[in-house]
């Protein structure tokens, strides 16, 4: 298992305070501190130990198209990734042609995180990787940190904000004048036999309705959801056209959310009745619910339900 | 030293060559230089006058372009991360030597094409460009790598161009014949290639690889203080 490791001897007398952290293949490790203790933990870095320190601050070719700097970084570091896959996996297939000096901070991050992806150092250390940059790059930035803990390569990753530290490493640490510290992160796994347990109390005032994007919880208001929808049993919020996975089934969510004006209008369908903006009618009897959402998505309405929906919106 | 990356560092210069004015507009004034030299003067024009363009077109375009594509390279910090041993950075300055030695050619090219290329046809003369254009990449190599920005190369191009590029033109400033300074340029390398070309053979030979040599060893100075300071 490849691992290298921070100690004493490392840190050899700066003014730092001792301690011995070993980052390992199999988690990412981050690194959470203050500026100040950042800057010295890095110059450690950079003078004592043969840990290559990826800051972003060394130049690309910013006359060059983005393709043209990974083609070159390709062939430069050997890389046996085809291009095309390379521009993908980083979403740069969109600016390929674009110079770089006309890309925005965001995109020339990602040519960033691809070059350092394909130069093959044998272990890595991030500087604030993320900072300042859109959803696409920080997904971007978690998909490779997935693949370089595939290639078994040791990461660190140092950043001086704590929600950066919890969402990038698997194990967390803080490190401050007094020592370094283990930060527990709330797993999934820790959380969700809570959930469960907790289920029926909470339904009587629950307001938000949650959602697993990855890693990461996100709530929603019931108001804001246009419809849900069970997906090969998998049950869907639907918001415009983004659709999260929520863990519990159509069944359950439609008891849940029914005080909020949600009907299920189809076996696989429950509604916001809020935002139906139009019953159709089609021939043979069929029936469709159209949404007042930016795409007017239309769902199916069950011919058994058309009575009750109609008495639910008042309209005989 | 591996082709791979020589032939990477290639591409990349000869695709960014057209893209980057300041390095675009040297051997385009070069070549506005010899047109405007072949105006002026009607007829065949003397075989100084064509080493001065010579001596220009190797100065400004050789020189010019190959030490600040190095300097470019160490003000924008983009060798960091490439560099892990000496052999990269030699496998650089080869890659950039080529595309600089592409330049070269085409632009020798157009500017003795403008002015009559009959007299270059010959195995002296070509010989003797080989050997100048030796001498000023080397010289190129060596202050890109020494100097830290590119508005400092435009500093140090001066000197190298009225020196070593220029030099024909000292002899037409009326220093007497016997003068400390006409014996001294006249041992300079693009002297040396006139007479190369118009009297004897080896004398001016050995001359001008003293000077190369001189070069590559300035050039091997630079490179050791490059590898020794990161």
């Amino acid at each position: 298992m490849a691992c290298f490791t921070i100690d004493e001897q490392v840190i050899n007398g700066e003014s730092l305070p001792l301690f011995s952290l070993t980052v390992n293949d199999s988690q990412v490790t981050s690194v959470y501190s203050d500026a100040d203790v950042q800057a010295k933990l890095v110059k450690i870095l950079r003078s004592n130990t043969s840990i290559p320190v990826l800051d972003l601050q060394e130049g690309l070719y910013m006359r060059l198209s983005v393709e043209d700097n990974i083609a070159f970084f390709k062939k430069w570091f050997e890389c046996k990734m085809p291009l095309p896959q390379i521009l993908v996996e980083f979403e740069l297939h969109t600016c390929a042609k674009k110079a770089l000096d006309k890309c925005s901070e965001s995109e020339i991050r990602r040519v960033y995180f691809a070059k350092y992806y394909i130069s093959g150092y044998k272990k890595m250390a991030f500087l604030e990787p993320i900072h300042g940059v859109d959803v696409i790059t920080v997904n971007t930035f978690i998909n490779m940190l997935q693949k370089i803990k595939h290639l078994k390569i040791p990461v660190l990753i140092l950043v001086s904000g704590m929600e950066h530290a919890v969402l990038l490493g698997d194990s967390v640490y803080k490190l401050q004048q007094n020592g370094l510290q283990e930060v527990e992160v709330d797993e999934m796994a820790t959380l969700q036999p809570e959930m469960e347990s907790s289920r029926e109390p909470v339904v009587a005032n629950l307001f938000k309705i949650s959602a697993r994007v990855g890693d990461k919880i996100i709530l929603f208001d019931p108001t804001e959801i246009d419809y849900i929808e069970s997906q090969d049993g998998k049950t869907m919020i639907i918001i415009n056209e983004e659709s999260f996975a929520m863990e519990y089934t159509l069944a359950e969510v439609d008891k849940k959310l029914e005080v909020f004006g949600f009907y299920r209008c189809h076996r696989s369908y429950i509604v916001n009745l809020q935002k139906v903006r139009e019953i159709i009618t089609w021939s043979k009897n069929t029936y469709s619910l159209r949404i007042s959402n930016k795409v007017q998505s239309t769902i199916p309405l069950s011919r058994s339900k058309i009575q009750d929906i109609q008495e639910k919106l008042i309209l005989k | 030293m591996s082709v791979q990356r020589i032939l990477a560092i290639f591409e990349k210069d000869i695709k960014d060559f057209p893209k980057n004015m300041a390095l675009l507009m040297l051997p385009v004034s070069n070549a506005l230089l010899a047109l405007i030299y072949s105006l002026t003067f009607d007829g065949e024009l003397p075989i100084k006058l064509l080493y001065v363009i010579i001596g220009a077109t190797l100065s400004m375009v050789t020189s010019g372009i190959m030490m600040s594509m190095i300097a470019e390279e160490n003000e924008k910090n983009t060798m960091r991360g490439l560099i892990q041993s000496p052999a990269s950075l030699l496998d650089i300055i080869i890659g950039k030597s080529l595309v600089t030695g592409i330049i070269t050619v085409i632009s020798l090219m157009i500017s003795l094409m403008i002015v009559g290329i009959e007299p270059f046809l010959n195995f002296r003369a070509i010989i003797g460009l080989i050997l100048l254009f030796l001498f000023f990449l080397l010289l190129g190599i060596g202050i890109g790598l020494f100097s830290k920005s590119l508005a400092a190369t435009s500093g140090y191009l001066m000197p190298v161009m009225f020196l070593f590029g220029f030099t024909p033109m000292i002899a037409t400033f009326q220093f007497a014949e016997d003068s400390m300074i006409v014996r001294v340029t006249n041992t300079f390398p693009i002297m040396q290639a006139i007479e190369l070309y118009q009297k004897s053979f080896w004398l001016p030979l050995c001359i001008i690889a003293i000077w190369i040599i001189g070069a590559a060893l300035f050039t091997y100075v630079c490179f050791r203080k490059v590898m020794t300071d990161d």
